[in-house]
This record gives C-alpha cells, sequence and structure tokens, in this order.
C-alpha cells in the first residue's frame, strides 16, 4: 500500500496544480492514467476507433469535475468510474458498443499459436459475457479483477458499500464463468 | 471452493487483466494528453451559477415550486371570481342602515354562489322574513 499512498499523493499535488491553472499538471496527470483507463474501456466493450475519443472526454470530465474529488479513493479509481459513465453514455448515443475485434489482441500476444487461439477464443467469450452483464455488475468485475483492486476501494469509488461490491462482484463472476464453459 | 473453481477463478482474472491491453498498448498517450490540455483550453470551465443549473435536480425542484405557484395563483382568481363584488360593500356597512330590499338583495347575493348547487332553495324563504330577521340572518353569515 506505500507505493498506492505514493502515487495519491503524487496525484494530489498534480491536482492541485491543475486546479491553480497549470494546463502540464493535466497533461502528466493523463500520462500517469490513460493506459489504465483505456484498458478498462476497452475491456469494457469500447471500440478501438473510438478509444481515443473516450479516454479524452473521460479526463475532461474529470477535470472539470475535480473539485469534487474529495480523495474518498484513488484519482485513477475515480477517474475509471468517470470512463464508465462515459462509455455507457456513448453507448446510449450510438446504440452500439462492439468490442476490440480478437484479432487486434491476437496480434499482440506471442507463444504457441494454439495456445493463443484457445485465449482468444475464451476472451471472446469473456469479453460477450462482459457485455451482458448489468452496468454495476461489470464495473466492480473490472475495478476488482483487471485493476486488482480491494472492495473498500471500489465501493468508495461507486458510492456503495464493500459488501454490496462484493455481492456485485461474485454474481457477475458466476455468470462469466457461465459464458465461458 | 475446490480446486476447479479456483483454477477457474484464477483463469477469469488473468483474461480479465488480458483484456484491453493491446488497445491500451496501442493508445498514442503523449498525443491524448496535448490533445486533453488544447480542449481544457477551448471549451473553459462552466461557472458556478452555470453548474447549479445544470443539475437535473435543481431543475426538477425549480419546475416544482413554478407549478405550485402558479396553481395557488389560478386558484385564487377562481375564488375571487366566485365571490360576488356585490358582498363586499353592504357588509363591510351598518345594518340598520339598509332597507328590506337591500337586505333581501344582499343576501340573495351571498346566497349566489351556492345557487347553483340548490336552485331556489333560500329565495323561497326570504320573501317571508321580516327587516329584523333579516338582520339576523346577514349578521349571523357575516360571523
Amino acid at each position: 500500500m506505500p507505493q498506492a499512498q505514493s502515487v495519491a499523493a503524487a496525484d494530489a499535488v498534480l491536482i492541485a496544480a491543475w486546479q491553480g491553472g497549470d494546463e502540464q499538471a493535466a497533461a502528466e496527470l493523463v500520462r500517469r492514467h490513460a493506459r489504465a483507463l483505456a484498458r478498462f474501456l476497452a475491456a469494457a466493450g469500447a471500440p478501438e476507433a473510438d478509444l481515443d475519443d473516450l479516454v479524452q472526454e473521460t479526463f475532461i470530465r474529470a477535470f472539470r469535475a475535480v473539485g469534487r474529488f474529495r480523495g474518498q479513493c484513488q484519482f485513477r479509481t475515480w477517474l475509471l468510474t468517470i470512463g464508465g459513465n462515459v462509455l455507457k453514455d456513448a453507448a446510449r448515443r450510438f446504440q452500439q458498443v462492439r468490442v476490440v475485434p480478437l484479432d487486434d489482441d491476437l496480434r499482440s500476444r506471442d507463444g504457441d499459436p494454439h495456445e493463443t487461439a484457445v485465449a482468444g477464443e475464451a476472451e471472446g467469450r469473456l469479453r460477450e459475457g462482459l457485455e451482458r452483464l448489468p452496468h454495476m455488475q461489470r464495473e466492480v468485475f473490472l475495478l476488482r479483477a483487471q485493476q486488482g483492486l480491494e472492495y473498500e476501494e471500489i465501493a468508495a469509488a461507486l458510492g456503495t458499500s464493500p459488501g454490496a461490491a462484493r455481492v456485485h462482484y461474485h454474481h457477475a463472476v458466476k455468470r462469466l464463468k457461465e459464458s465461458l464453459q | 471452493m475446490n480446486m476447479d473453481e479456483e483454477l477457474q477463478d484464477a483463469r477469469l482474472r488473468e483474461l480479465a487483466r488480458l483484456l484491453g491491453s493491446g488497445a491500451a498498448e496501442r493508445l498514442d498517450v503523449e498525443r491524448t494528453a496535448q490533445a486533453v490540455v488544447t480542449r481544457l483550453r477551448e471549451r473553459p470551465r462552466v461557472t458556478l451559477t452555470g453548474w447549479v443549473w445544470m443539475q437535473p435536480a435543481w431543475l426538477k425542484i425549480a419546475a416544482v415550486i413554478a407549478l405550485v405557484l402558479g396553481a395557488g395563483v389560478v386558484t385564487r382568481v377562481l375564488l375571487r371570481e366566485r365571490i360576488p363584488s356585490a358582498l363586499v360593500a353592504p357588509l363591510g356597512e351598518d345594518l340598520t342602515d339598509l332597507t328590506s330590499d337591500q337586505l333581501r338583495e344582499t343576501v340573495g347575493a351571498l346566497e349566489q354562489p351556492f345557487a347553483d348547487e340548490s336552485p331556489g332553495a333560500l329565495d323561497a324563504g326570504l320573501e317571508s322574513l321580516n327587516t329584523i330577521e333579516l338582520r339576523a340572518l346577514l349578521r349571523t353569515l357575516e360571523s
């Protein structure tokens, strides 16, 4: 946790600098968190073609609303939940959120082609399963399984209790396992 | 939790960690950072007043207040229209100054708002009342 604390402290300094009008502090926050956000959005169903726009929009919303961020969770966790809402709005606008084509991810992976293909198929099923999950279950699952966050942290970011977050996660896991079988 | 379930959980977490990693790696972070800064510069922050009025909760509250006030005004106007102007002056004056005809007219006017509900109910009775009885009736109505 000391690493998380130092990350949080550095973020807090950058946030304060941005609030004071320092644009480079905003740019630095983007550099620090853009990839994690992109990974989260892509896993949640953002098409790769729209990924850059969605990442930008998430940061814009976050910087505009940063006055409401009270350090209840890490800046990155808060950012990811905003990203989830941005994606939800985008999906509503376009009425379709298609996932990154499987080959895109497969291309970037080394190793045995057969294993890669099997993993790719499982990934595809997981993506489809994720798409079918309710918004809250999907977010909790990704924050926990993909980003490795604790239930307390997830609960603080989503405005729910750790117990409820745990329940959402277990429901998500149960349904995703069914998708993978 | 048995071993199979643990393996499945571990596999699920591993797959989840891999999801989107390729797309995220291909993101040009520096370009994104500069684009965000440019957009922040182009679209200045919303003012506090603007932010407050953008909130749906405030809009709902404002709409409810407007509806309540509007309904109040309409009700008041309708009630005023139903009370005949003839009532206002005679009841304010001393009843002893009124003649029998004036008293009948006043009592009749008082009855008017209810006339639709019981047509002619009081008219018949008024004819048979004398001046003293009419004054007593008016005082009762006044109180």
